[in-house]
Formats: C-alpha cells, sequence, structure tokens
C-alpha cells in the first residue's frame, strides 16, 4: 500500500558503508539521510565504472585490465588510480626498468639511483 | 569503528551481483575485476564523504547532510550523477516524511526539498 523504503532498494549494506564514511578522521556522526545518498551514488558510481569497462571488453569477460584502463584513461577516476594500476608482467617491468637503466646512464653515468629506484616499484607490478 | 580490516571492504558478492544486473546477460566478470571494483566501491565510499566533508566545512556547518553529498558531486567532477542522486534524495525524504506524518500527525518543515545552487 505504501510507498516501499528507499532503503530497500539498496543493495549495499548500509552498515558497512557507515562504518566505511565513519574511518574517516573527519566523520563522527552519520545521519540516515547522508547515508542513504552516499550508498546510493556508490552503486551508481560501481554500475557505470563497470558499463564502461565492459566496453573495453571483446569477448563476453568482464576483466581486471578492462577497469585498469577506464581508471587511467579517466582524470575524474584519479583517486583511483593507486588501487587499480594497470597491471603488467615481469617482463615487460623488467624491460621498463632496463630503458630507464640505460637512459640514466646516458643522461648522466654518474648517478645510479635507478637501481635503488626500481626496488619501491616493484611492488606495485604483479605478475599477469 | 571497524574491528577488523575486511569491515573496511564491501562485501564482493553484492557488488558483483550489482554489477552483474547491469551488464548484457551471459556476461561473466572474473575474481579480479570483481575485486577491483568491489575496491573501487569502498575508495569511492571514502573520496566521497571526504569532499562532502569539505562542503559541510565550507558552509561552516557540523553535521553532513544530503545536500552536502549532493554538492559534494560536482567538486569531485562527478555531475552526471547528481540529477539521479537529486532524485533519490527527493523520494527517500518524501518516504521519511510518509513515515513520519503517518507516526504522528505533524508537518515537518526541514523535510522540504532545499533548492540550492552552488
Amino acid at each position: 500500500m505504501s510507498t516501499p523504503k528507499p532503503e530497500k532498494e539498496l543493495h549495499l549494506p548500509l552498515s558497512r558503508v557507515k562504518t566505511i564514511m565513519k574511518s574517516s578522521p573527519e566523520v563522527d556522526a552519520v545521519g540516515p539521510e547522508p547515508l542513504y545518498l552516499v550508498t546510493k551514488v556508490t552503486e551508481l558510481f560501481v554500475i557505470d565504472l563497470a558499463k564502461r569497462a565492459f566496453k573495453n571488453s571483446s569477448n563476453n569477460v568482464l576483466e581486471y585490465k578492462h577497469i585498469a584502463d577506464v581508471v587511467q584513461e579517466d582524470d575524474s577516476l584519479d583517486f583511483l588510480r593507486e588501487i587499480i594500476p594497470r597491471k603488467i608482467t615481469v617482463k615487460q617491468f623488467k624491460e621498463m626498468m632496463a630503458r630507464k637503466a640505460a637512459k640514466a646512464n646516458s643522461d648522466d653515468s654518474t648517478e645510479e639511483s635507478s637501481s635503488e629506484e626500481s626496488s619501491d616499484e616493484s611492488e606495485e607490478s604483479q605478475e599477469e | 569503528m571497524a574491528e577488523k580490516l575486511e569491515d573496511l571492504n564491501l562485501p564482493l558478492t553484492v557488488v558483483g551481483r550489482i554489477v552483474k544486473e547491469v551488464l548484457p546477460e551471459g556476461v561473466s566478470i572474473s575474481k579480479e575485476a570483481r575485486t577491483g571494483l568491489a575496491k573501487a566501491a569502498s575508495v569511492f565510499v571514502l573520496y566521497v564523504t571526504s569532499a562532502a566533508t569539505n562542503t559541510v566545512k565550507h558552509h561552516k556547518r557540523k553535521a553532513l547532510t544530503g545536500q552536502d553529498v549532493l554538492e559534494a558531486m560536482a567538486d569531485i567532477e562527478f555531475e552526471r550523477f547528481v540529477e539521479p542522486l537529486r532524485e533519490a534524495l527527493e523520494q527517500y525524504k518524501l518516504a521519511v516524511s510518509a513515515k513520519k506524518s503517518a507516526g504522528k500527525k505533524k508537518e515537518d518543515d526541514d523535510v522540504e526539498m532545499v533548492e540550492e545552487e552552488g
């Protein structure tokens, strides 16, 4: 008889969204209205991202790289770039490092920073 | 407060279900893609929260409102979500006021739509 409760139309658990919101140091209380809207917009966001990522798929499988491509190409998704990096293979990584080293050597042969740099970047690259 | 680290992630199964509903039938989502989308959604929650708290600060208020969330969308370049979100907020307020007037016959002025421009 009455209109369905708006919360019922949401899929994501409000309690979890609330926990995440409250993990922000600037937030101490989250009222039901902002909680509802943040949950709602997160669903819109995930749908939007998935749809766009799927356009990069040539078969009927949505894969990680399709999402990473959208994230790396859209500036408004800058906040996700470190969370959803493009994955490269170990081989690609080694080639990249070799190029970097070669470049550093030709630019400035006295500096040997390239080998140190590679150690912290290696954490980000994973084998596919 | 979050007790476990998993509490700061949105559930994979739910995220998977939402996505599956909107993609053409027969499309499968790889495990990694699902994890990626769930992570992205979790980070998005924080991103929006932080943008909305900035709006609150800007208005020199303390409590976060639905309107702040709406306004924050433009700040983080997600204008495309403003319209659907505005509709959702309207519906939400209607539902809340319907519930209130059903419970006690009392007019609540604060549930009226507040049209604000940035």
